[in-house]
């Protein structure tokens, strides 16, 4: 095990009514790194998180959490927030969260005025006596994040963190994920946004049918696929389709084609030299979106949209 | 810090959230008042019983047909008679008529007048009286003829005041009788079984909360599910142990105005062991008790996922107390048949029948040895509980049990 990895996973399995839910997972998070796990529902990321973090134990494989090879034993060094969000209902929002970090080994009273700060920090100090039958879901779901994250874990895992959050609160939760990051912690989040795993993720895990499907980072993903060229002709003429690539396709005045292997400047000199002249020109790389529908399939990636 | 040390504090902190959540809330307040409404039906019924009973005594009347000097012997005799009984058994009021032309008329007019109620008259020579009575085994026709025995012993030997003058000197048990040893056994069994029913009962539905509002992830997440359910259990005890402080401190307030004769009864009751150890362990057995039902409620209402399922266990759990009682009860009544030795022995009847030991026999070690037995079968119902609710909730094996790591250091 390598002293570089936060978390090490090898062959995790995990057998629900007899039926493979996850099939021999394999994930190493590197210390210090913003981590995703993307996959579509019902891939199998929840079952991989709660096994990583001990809630449930693997019917296969190994895990070593922070050195450790049982999670539990070293729970007060972890943050979670699960994808269900549980709260009691008729505790205040700083005694929540004080609540949290006792369980996590943090004293009440540090864990109290930790609360107040955070809550303060986050726009929530009007709440921090309201109970939490009283707060919108959205702002529970913010106070549930604060008490993960109160004892200052080494390693936090948030489990579909920015589901049922407006705009602003998931603008919130990033930077939060940015702060706790530079404060040194290592953060595993499962998301089916791209946008999020796009800004946030160093690395991230592909996961779909309980199996991993990629490792590596978004540029390694978006490797996965050749860049796109958009050329719009100045003169549209006979003979332009023969001179640009096989896979070229018209869509409106402009033509798509994959990048050639040796580039896009010896085609540009035939193109201009052939008289269709060049009114515009862009290179997309492909996005993680593309990325992910390459290696889920288009069915599995517009469940998740 | 130790595993061990950890899963204290885990604990800790579940049973004060718990504690809290319960002890802080308005309807905590009913639920400690509610034997109140117990109590308050209770004597409602038990005084308007009485005075339905003593108004009816009060119109109960026994006559004698008797005349002269026959009379005013018959009115000595009962004064000398009537003190040797007391309460329900002390005979109706003695009314003296004059014989009629009939008497026996006489009697049957009065044994069916409607203004008092008439078990009995008695007419005719006190040699060969006659009495009418209600009931076949009437006393009060019993009563009559043992006045009239009486009156004419004294007439026939010409004897009048009390031959025997006899002494009475006090010399008071220094132990307690057999039959207050069993009464304090039975009473004992009967308080713990009433305080343990009404509160470990109210275990069942406390993982509900957690599995209703998603809770239960965090705590599984946290801390060991053996702590959650040790936490929730201590936490609940502690709420009983507020109901009894209450109800225990007001008892004693309402037990000082008690009547002497009742507090001199309730002194007859004293246990062998010794009335401070007794209440020690009372103590220590209704925490038992209330851990050992506790768990095992806990256990099975974990595994409910709504209340309708809870209400459904509430029935085979109440039976299953009631067998407790039962097992407990007989070991009380027949204390050295096998019966008593099986009581003490399994666990869940073990406290109760372990405290009817307490109030019948001077030994200590047999209770260090059951609490002890008793303390392992707790742990072991929580840790049964908890693999069960992993199993069937969190649809997990546990991790292995492993001593190294309960008494290793993180």
């Amino acid at each position: 095990m390598g002293d570089q990895y936060a978390l090490e996973a090898h062959g995790l399995v995990k057998i629900f009514s007899g039926q493979r839910v996850v099939q021999g997972v394999d994930i190493a998070v590197p210390k210090g790194a913003i981590y995703g796990v993307l996959g579509p529902n019902g891939a199998g990321k929840t079952t991989t998180l709660r096994m990583l973090l001990g809630i449930i134990e693997p019917d296969g494989g190994t895990r070593t959490l922070l050195g450790n090879a049982y999670p539990r034993d070293i729970s007060d060094r972890v943050g979670y927030l699960p994808e269900e969000r549980g709260l009691y209902p008729g505790m205040k929002a700083k005694e929540a969260i004080a609540f949290m970090g006792a369980l996590r080994g943090l004293d009440w009273k540090t864990g109290r005025e930790r609360a107040a700060v955070m809550l303060e920090e986050a726009g929530l100090g009007h709440a921090i006596d309201s109970k939490i039958k009283k707060l919108s879901k959205g702002m529970a779901q913010f106070v549930q994040l604060l008490g993960s994250v109160v004892h200052e874990p080494e390693f936090l895992v948030l489990d579909e963190p920015f589901s049922g959050l407006d705009p602003v609160n998931q603008e919130r939760l990033e930077a939060l994920v940015i702060k706790e990051r530079d404060r040194g912690a290592t953060i595993l989040f499962s998301t089916h946004v791209m946008a999020h795993a796009e800004r946030l993720c160093d690395r991230l895990a592909i996961i779909a049918g309980g199996r991993r499907r990629f490792e590596g980072t978004v540029a390694d993903a978006r490797a996965l696929l050749p860049m796109q060229v958009h050329y719009t002709p100045h003169h549209d003429g006979a003979g332009l389709k023969a001179l640009l690539p096989a896979d070229a396709q018209r869509e409106g005045e402009e033509w798509r084609f994959t990048m050639p292997d040796e580039g896009v400047e010896t085609l540009l000199v035939r193109l201009i030299e052939a008289g269709h002249g060049i009114s515009g020109l862009s290179i997309e790389r492909p996005s993680l979106h593309d990325a992910f529908v390459k290696i889920v399939g288009r069915e599995a990636a517009e469940e998740m949209e | 810090m130790s595993n061990l040390t950890r899963m204290v504090r885990d604990t800790a902190t579940v049973a004060r959230r718990d504690f809290f959540a319960m002890v802080g809330t308005p309807t905590f307040l009913l639920f400690l008042l509610a034997p109140l409404l117990m109590i308050g039906f209770g004597a409602v019924g038990g005084v308007g019983g009485a005075m339905v009973g003593k108004s009816a005594d009060a119109k109960e009347r026994i006559y004698a047909i008797v005349d002269g000097a026959t009379a005013q012997r018959f009115m000595a005799v009962d004064k000398q008679l009537r003190p040797l009984f007391s309460g329900d058994a002390r005979p109706p009021e003695l009314e003296i008529e004059s014989p009629a032309a009939d008497p026996a008329a006489q009697a049957k007019t009065l044994l069916k007048q409607d203004k008092h109620d008439v078990p009995a008259v008695l007419y005719g020579s006190l040699a060969q009286p006659q009495i009418l009575q209600r009931n076949k085994t009437s006393r009060s026709a019993r009563y009559l003829a043992q006045i009239a025995e009486q009156v004419v012993r004294e007439q026939t030997d010409g004897l009048t005041g009390p031959l025997s003058k006899p002494d009475f000197v006090q010399i008071a048990r220094q132990g307690s009788s057999i039959g207050g040893k069993s009464a304090t056994g039975f009473f004992a069994v009967t308080a713990l079984f009433v305080l343990t029913l009404m509160l470990s009962g109210q275990t069942v539905g406390t993982m509900a909360e957690e599995r209703s509002n998603k809770v239960i992830e965090i705590l599984a997440a946290s801390v060991r599910l053996e702590s959650v359910f040790l936490g929730k259990l201590i936490g609940m005890y502690g709420v009983a142990m507020v109901f009894i402080a209450f109800w225990g401190t007001l008892a004693l307030l309402v037990g000082s105005f008690l009547p002497p004769d009742t507090l001199a009864r309730m002194a007859a009751m004293r246990p062998a062991i010794g009335l401070p150890a007794f209440f020690a362990l009372f103590f220590l057995y209704f925490t038992m008790a209330y851990l050992l039902l506790g768990t095992v409620f806990l256990g099975v209402g974990a595994q409910a996922s709504t209340p309708r399922e809870i209400q459904m266990l509430s029935l085979p759990i109440t039976i299953f107390q009631m067998a407790m009682l039962g097992l407990a009860s007989a070991s009380v009544a027949v204390p050295d048949q096998p019966v008593a030795l099986i009581a003490e022995i399994f666990p869940f009847s073990s406290p109760f029948a372990m405290l009817a030991y307490g109030a019948r026999s001077a030994s200590w070690w047999p209770h260090l040895l059951a609490i002890g037995w008793q303390l392992l079968w707790v742990a072991l119902s929580i840790t049964i509980g908890a693999r069960l609710f992993r199993r069937g909730v969190l649809q997990s094996a546990g991790p292995k049990f492993r001593w190294k790591a309960l008494l290793g250091r993180t």
